[in-house]
């Protein structure tokens, strides 16, 4: 049987898998054109009921440094929440423009990492599969070149999200750096018999959530976007002579809603019966 | 680097003897599930043996050998062209106004030696493991799983595992190339659903070697936007995703459950080699889509 006249569906799973041995025992021509994707199977499978395929790999990288003693200093410039919102900006840029290039609609599960080397360097790095809906399944509203879209969310999460009557829009953050007082010595050597609240630091906490989430919402609203989800949050100190300060990371995927409106899903209850997760009967 | 071990490596006899090559009267092993098991036997295939590929290699970089840019290699301190053998070289001169000297000069040279011998690393040690399947009389290797690291040996010196199940189709005749996957079974049995087979797996490995200029090295009198690193990234990450797309567009339409390993290993002085693996499993198409019906949303009544 050659790839080309495929059979048609039916038989059993075990027929499939002689008939995919029997192809693969034939010689295969050199594509033209491959993707490659980072997707398990199951997650293909997903992507594929609500109508997109996978067309490459996309990755983009982003870097800024900066300098903390004035990034931070009295009376505090913002160089440092800049530095860092650059390096990410910077990052996805480079992946959109590495999915128009492929004519994709957007990428999903994007692995998002930070390095620090040295600790004033910011390595944003960005990486997932870049995926299409495919001809069959586009609707009237879905003609246009639009701005492409990204997410953080799993392909599992994403094809809840279609199904549900949503889309994402883009990978939002929101970056405050805020600067707070040292500790009086004693404190600082792990002397003092105080057991009192470092209120200079918690406030410093309270007004970086604040900064951020602020930011976090200016970009999902500069996207018309109707929420963000899966927002978290990730805490960075920053402690050297004369530099105390805490960056926040607020970091999420901005959503749309379709314009068919929400659409229920109604999730049955179920005892799975295959392999349970690690340490269920262990600490069962 | 061939597929045969070494003299002496492999042999399981106490007294020295030639090690059999087939196991086909000892039980099969397996490193599989119970899922993954349940999903082959409706897939129609059985274990015979657990397969294991290893070489362990001396690395072989252009830094070390001193054509990129060691501290007395061939390569200008100052940026000048690049070296024979280093292609994809880019200069990051000093972005001080009157900064002068080698902490301040950079670039990246894109390290082909370094990817070649890591990369031969991955393909000799999943051809011993498709050398021994094929012993077994094996149709295919499934649940190949990739490990890395520096388990003998010391500087410099890299060991590559593969392991993974042989499977056959009792009374079907053997291949004579078996396929390769590091899909599980219970995602083969989807894989097969989707009309794909798996042909076999891919590798793919890019490195860059990165001198930082001052920016880069994050001198505080020099702070703003650093394209030193996307750039090695990008360099890195384009001949390793390559790589992998050429390896499949021979034996298959696309790449699937891609596995991604970026790393920066320590060179020279504040250099580094920015490197990246790409391993998946090249798929092929045997027949039409045959899709389930639409996933029903669960909540799984499980601790």
């Amino acid at each position: 049987m050659s790839p080309d006249e495929p059979a048609p569906p039916g038989g059993t799973a075990a027929d499939h898998m002689r008939q995919a041995l029997a192809v693969l025992a034939t010689p295969a021509r050199p594509q033209a054109s491959t993707y490659v994707s980072d997707l398990l199977v199951g997650e293909l499978v997903l992507l594929d009921e609500v109508g997109y395929e996978p067309v490459d790999l996309v990755a983009g990288a982003g870097s800024a440094s900066w300098n903390p003693q004035i990034a931070s200093g009295p009376g505090g410039s913002d160089a440092w929440a800049s530095a860092i919102t650059s390096a990410i900006s910077t990052a996805r840029s480079a992946i959109d423009r590495e999915i128009r290039e492929r004519s994709a609609d957007g990428v999903v599960a994007v692995q998002l990492h930070m390095d620090r080397h040295p600790a004033n360097v910011l390595t944003c790095t960005l990486l997932g599969t870049a995926i299409r809906r495919r001809a069959a399944s586009r609707g009237a509203s879905d003609h246009g070149p639009r701005r492409p879209f990204g997410t953080t969310l799993s392909a599992r999460d994403f094809h809840l999200l279609v199904r549900a009557g949503y889309l994402p829009v883009g990978i939002v953050t929101g970056v405050a750096v805020v600067a707070f007082a040292a500790r009086s010595l004693t404190q600082g050597l792990g002397l003092s018999r105080e057991n009192r609240e470092l209120t200079d630091q918690t406030a410093a906490l309270y007004r970086a959530r604040e900064i951020a989430m602020g930011r976090l919402d200016a970009e999902a609203r500069a996207y018309d976007a109707s929420g963000v989800v899966d927002v978290s949050f990730s805490e960075h100190p920053f402690n050297s002579v004369l530099v105390h300060a805490v960056e926040l990371l607020a970091i999420g995927t901005a959503i749309r809603r379709g314009p068919d409106g929400h659409r229920p899903i109604l999730p049955h209850l179920q005892l799975a019966l295959d392999d349970p997760p690690p340490g269920v009967f262990t600490h069962g | 680097m061939s597929s045969t071990l070494p003299n002496g490596a492999g042999s399981e006899e106490p007294d020295g003897a030639p090690a059999p090559r087939s196991r086909a009267h000892r039980p099969a092993t397996s490193a599989l599930s119970v899922a993954d098991a349940a999903a082959l036997r409706r897939l129609g295939l059985e274990a015979v043996g657990f397969v294991l590929g290893t070489v362990v290699l001396q690395v072989a970089s252009s830094v070390g050998a001193g054509t990129v840019g060691g501290p007395y290699g061939t390569q200008g301190w100052y940026g000048g062209t690049g070296a024979a053998g280093a292609s994809g070289f880019t200069s990051y001169p000093c972005v001080h106004v009157m900064g002068f000297g080698a902490d301040h000069w950079g670039f990246n040279a894109e390290d082909r030696s370094y990817a070649a011998s890591v990369g031969s690393g991955y393909a000799t040690a999943v051809a011993r493991l498709t050398e021994e399947a094929r012993s077994l009389g094996a149709h295919g290797v499934v649940g190949i799983r990739m490990d890395v690291g520096d388990f003998v040996g010391g500087w410099s010196t890299w060991t590559f595992r593969a392991t993974g199940t042989a499977v056959v189709i009792r009374g079907a005749q053997a291949p004579h190339e078996p396929f390769t996957t590091n899909v599980n079974g219970t995602h083969l049995e989807r894989l097969v659903a989707l009309g794909l087979a798996p042909a076999r797996l891919v590798s793919g490995v890019g490195a860059c070697y990165v001198r930082p200029n001052c920016r880069t090295r994050g001198d505080l009198m020099a702070p703003g936007g650093v394209d030193q690193i996307p750039q090695a990234v990008g360099v890195a990450r384009n001949r390793a995703r390559a790589t992998v797309r050429e390896a499949a567009s021979h034996s298959g339409e696309g790449v699937v459950q891609t596995d991604w390993t970026d790393r920066r290993l320590p060179a020279w002085g504040e250099g580094w080699i920015q490197s990246a693996v790409a391993l998946g499993t090249a798929v092929r198409r045997f027949g039409p889509r045959q899709v389930p019906a639409a996933p029903r949303a669960v909540v799984p009544l499980r601790p």
